[in-house]
């Protein structure tokens, strides 16, 4: 009887198992939650990451928290945000840092207490970072140059407008367009270089001002290059107030309506456009798929599309695409 | 190779069971899904159209709004200009979703703008709102755009222009933003993820409702592919598309809805009760196993044990019967009887053959010797002859004691005392007859005398010790008979100094059937005592030529009535 019945019990036993298997097929049902800690909440590409960021909230059934302190600057602020959300609970975190090492530590501290943390727009130094999700920078930086060589003039006297120096993004960028000039210095134009270079807040009258300042100092300049959309919109009103619109060529960066209407004024030149709709949608998208167990397919960088538009490619289809916002 | 051992019943009954079970199942589960598949993708194409007709309609009768409403401007457009502005504010106000209405020349030159709160800047570097590649047609709807002719306020829209008659401008124009197709579109669910979505005839998507997705690149339609397929449903390996084509407008509606979600769903559902029902099924088969097991395969094995038991030792054999089912008892009950009646046979045929020796050798006892009755006879009538009459009378005294006990009223056992007697009448008779040739002495030790030995034991030994050993001496024979106990067993010894015999002889002898003079040969008594008494009984034969002959015959202690007991 005793020797019947062990295999059957063995059978019976596999059968639980399996049921068992199959009741847990209810994955997808978990609501998981996800924190976006980003760099500030105020100008429209962060609003633009926070659409994109509800759309695959929505769409992987995830509770989204969105918070940013109230300057780019300010680290501390965001490194207690992370800290915040850790002891909130949340899962994953979805972050832009402002600054590449200082706001290390505390990623790593999410880690350690099991947070799954996916990075966006700008990197932060921490092994925790499972995927980096953003433009190329440097490559943006050598787009800016390319759209500045467009002016069609010689002797190029560069200003260059970037926010705060510990940001990564701003650098990679900041290398770029003075790789990019010392590579066309004497080939493609005679001259060009980077005369005046200054770190501002990334607000807009700051920048306003800084800038005024630069370009009062360094009347040379011909070439000016902001590296965000709050220094965008800053140099912008300065060359306006200036009355350098036709002197100064001016190549901004993203999207905002202050730049677009400058863009046809003619104050500003050219725009770098990011994608910060797809940086939301696919850093929640990423920290979806690490908390449902498929991270292993995400990649350790993707790059969202970047794209340069000026005056006569604006209103093309691609271009509205890119630079207005779907409401 | 070893040969498999044959499967166990209850191992098959459940295998089997188990077997059509699974195969049933599996069967009906594979038709199941196939019949299932078919009907979800039935269900599918049905509600993923009856939402797409119902998009349809909705999308109707906006456009059919917005043709009224355009009606009403073009009706405006003839009115004087302040009553016209007036008219066009109280439009603008009642209808929020109407960006601007704007009118132009004959080359697309903007001519006025009403919106509210806001007024086109000067300098307008492009106007996505005139389209001059449609200026041949009547009127037109555009694809989306942004609104360009304002500062600082880029919605997107889609403007609905139509051609004017009797009016200052040729064209007028409403830019529409998506705030009420939104409102018809993006709430519409097919299934669990499909949607709703517009597009024109050439395949440029309308509305969305995951319109910055898409234009973020992170996702796209086949519009190109969808554009060239006419109205209908089509299902497609996980997609379900239905397209719609919205009246009176080059605008169609396109239902996407997938099938693997649907059908995953509820296959696992059914799948997870196929195989909550197998299990069911699988305990059920164990269960009756068990019950099969008691009631077969137990007492089946049981029984095979108990015969191979009563094939190894039929003699000590009992049986007891096993229980199970009634075909099972059955079984018991008739191998116990056979069992019963094959011991009760077994018992017969041993007792018959000793019946039948015991007969034989019965027989053979009766018997006398006529010759040694003859010369005994002689002899007694020789003496008479001499006057040697007290001789005589000793002899006929023997004579008679030898006959006396020899048939001791038929019992096979007599007293040992009884057998003594018989040896030494015979031994006296003999004495006679050998006129002295020999001398006999009995060491009996008196422990012995109340046991039973069988008759006849001593005398055929006495005998063949005479006529082999003791005949053919020349000097003076002398035989000892010994009786002692030993143990748990009596023995006899009968000890002569004859001529002896060699050891084949001595085998021969418990060989030979009966000699002719006595009738009993030494052969009997051993085969007697062997039958009486069991094998390690009997008697033994030492012989030494020259020296003598030693016969020792072992048998038990029995006491009166003892053996009948046994």
């Amino acid at each position: 009887m005793r020797q019947n019945n062990r295999p059957a019990l063995a059978v019976l036993l596999a059968c639980f198992g399996l049921l068992a298997g199959c009741t847990h097929v209810g994955e997808a049902d978990i609501r998981h939650s996800v924190t976006l800690v980003v760099k500030s909440t105020e100008t429209e590409f962060w609003r633009s990451v926070f659409a994109g960021a509800e759309a695959a909230a929505a769409e992987y059934n995830m509770d989204l928290t969105v918070t940013g302190p109230e300057t780019e600057e300010d680290y501390e602020a965001q490194n207690r945000m992370v800290a915040q959300a850790v002891a909130n609970g949340t899962e994953a975190l979805v972050f832009s840092a402002i600054d590449y090492e200082n706001n290390a530590a505390a990623i790593d501290a999410a880690a350690e207490a099991g947070v799954q943390v996916v990075a966006i727009d700008s990197n932060v130094d921490s092994q925790a970072v499972r995927s980096y999700i953003g433009t190329d920078n440097y490559a943006a930086g050598q787009m800016a140059v390319q759209a500045a060589l467009r002016c069609g003039w010689q002797d190029l006297r560069v200003g260059i407008v970037n926010f705060d120096v510990n940001s990564a993004n701003g650098q990679e960028r900041e290398d770029g367009v003075r790789d990019a000039f010392a590579a066309a210095d004497g080939s493609t134009v005679d001259s060009a270089r980077v005369v005046a270079a200054i770190n501002t807040l990334a607000e807009s009258a700051g920048a306003e001002a800084d800038t005024a300042a630069m370009l009062r100092d360094h009347p040379e300049i011909n070439v000016l290059l902001a590296f965000n959309e709050p220094t965008s919109v800053g140099a912008a009103n300065a060359v306006a107030e200036l009355g350098l619109a036709d002197s100064v060529w001016l190549v901004g960066f993203d999207s905002n309506v202050a730049t677009i209407d400058a863009l046809q004024t003619g104050v500003v030149d050219a725009l770098i456009v990011q994608n910060p709709y797809a940086m939301g949608y696919l850093g929640v998208e990423s920290a979806y798929k690490l908390l449902s167990g498929q991270g292993k397919t995400l990649e350790s960088t993707v790059d969202t599309a970047t794209s340069i538009v000026d005056r006569d490619n604006m209103f093309t289809m691609d271009s509205q695409k890119v630079l207005f916002a779907f409401e | 190779m070893k040969k498999l051992p044959a499967p166990r019943i209850t191992t098959v009954l459940v295998g089997m069971v188990v077997g059509v079970v699974a195969v049933i199942l599996g069967c009906s589960i594979l038709i199941f899904i196939d019949r299932y598949h078919t009907a979800i993708v039935q269900n599918a194409g049905t509600s993923s159209a009856q939402a797409v007709s119902q998009v349809t309609g909705t999308v109707t009768n906006y456009l059919r709004d917005m043709d009224e409403a355009m009606d009403l401007v073009v009706a405006s457009m003839e009115q004087s200009e302040q009553h016209r502005d007036q008219l066009f504010q109280a439009f603008l106000r009642i209808r929020p979703d109407v960006v601007a209405i704007t009118s132009y020349t004959k080359d697309g030159t903007l001519q006025d703008c009403w919106a509210l709160d806001h007024t086109p800047k000067e300098n307008i570097v492009c106007n996505l709102s005139f389209d001059s590649s449609k200026t041949d047609l009547d009127g037109y709807v555009t694809v989306p755009h942004v609104e360009t002719i304002f500062d600082s306020y880029y919605p997107w829209v889609v403007t609905m222009a139509v051609r004017l008659q009797n009016s200052t401008a040729d064209w007028v124009a409403l830019d529409l933003s998506f705030s009420s197709i939104s409102s018809y579109i993006s709430n519409v669910g097919i299934g669990q993820h499909g949607y709703c979505f517009i597009m024109d005839d050439t395949g440029n998507i309308i509305y969305h409702p995951q319109q910055q997705l898409i234009y973020s690149g992170l996702k796209s339609e086949e519009t190109t592919r969808l554009a060239g397929m006419a109205d209908g449903t089509y299902v497609e390996d996980t997609v379900i598309y239905c397209l719609n084509s919205v009246e009176n407008s080059d605008w169609r509606v396109v239902g996407v809805s997938y099938l693997d979600e649907l059908v995953n769903r509820n296959v696992a559902e059914m799948v997870r009760l196929c195989l909550l029902l197998a299990l069911t099924v699988l305990i059920v088969a164990l269960f009756a196993s068990c019950v099969l097991f008691w009631l077969f395969g137990r007492p089946l094995r049981g029984l095979a044990a108990a015969m191979e038991d009563f094939e190894k030792d039929a003699d000590h054999f009992t049986y007891r019967p096993v229980g199970g089912a009634r075909e099972v008892q059955e079984l018991s009950d008739s191998f116990q009887h056979m069992v019963v009646r094959i011991q009760r046979l077994m018992t017969q045929v041993r007792e018959e053959e000793v019946n039948l020796r015991k007969t034989e050798l019965k027989a053979l006892q009766a018997q006398i010797n006529p010759h040694f009755l003859y010369n005994t006879l002689d002899s007694i009538a020789w003496m008479c002859e001499r006057g040697r009459n007290a001789d005589a009378v000793q002899m006929v005294h023997a004579l008679a004691r030898l006959f006396r006990i020899s048939i001791s009223k038929g019992h096979e056992l007599i007293p040992i005392a009884k057998e003594i007697e018989h040896a030494q009448s015979y031994l006296q008779i003999q004495k006679y007859r050998y006129k002295n040739q020999f001398t006999y002495a009995f060491w009996v030790d008196p422990a012995c005398n109340d046991y039973l030995c069988n008759k006849i034991t001593l005398q055929p030994i006495i005998e063949n010790a005479i006529n082999h050993g003791l005949d053919l001496l020349v000097e003076e024979g002398h035989i000892d008979v010994e009786v002692f106990p030993d143990g748990e067993d009596i023995v006899f010894r009968v000890t002569d100094n004859g001529v002896g015999m060699s050891p084949e002889q001595a085998a021969s002898i418990l060989q030979r059937g009966p000699s002719d003079r006595t009738g009993i040969g030494i052969k009997n008594v051993n085969d007697r005592l062997k039958i009486y008494f069991g094998e390690k009984y009997g008697l033994q034969i030492h012989s030494e030529l020259d020296v003598g002959t030693c016969v020792e015959i072992r048998m038990p202690k029995v006491r009166e009535g003892g053996y009948e007991t046994k």
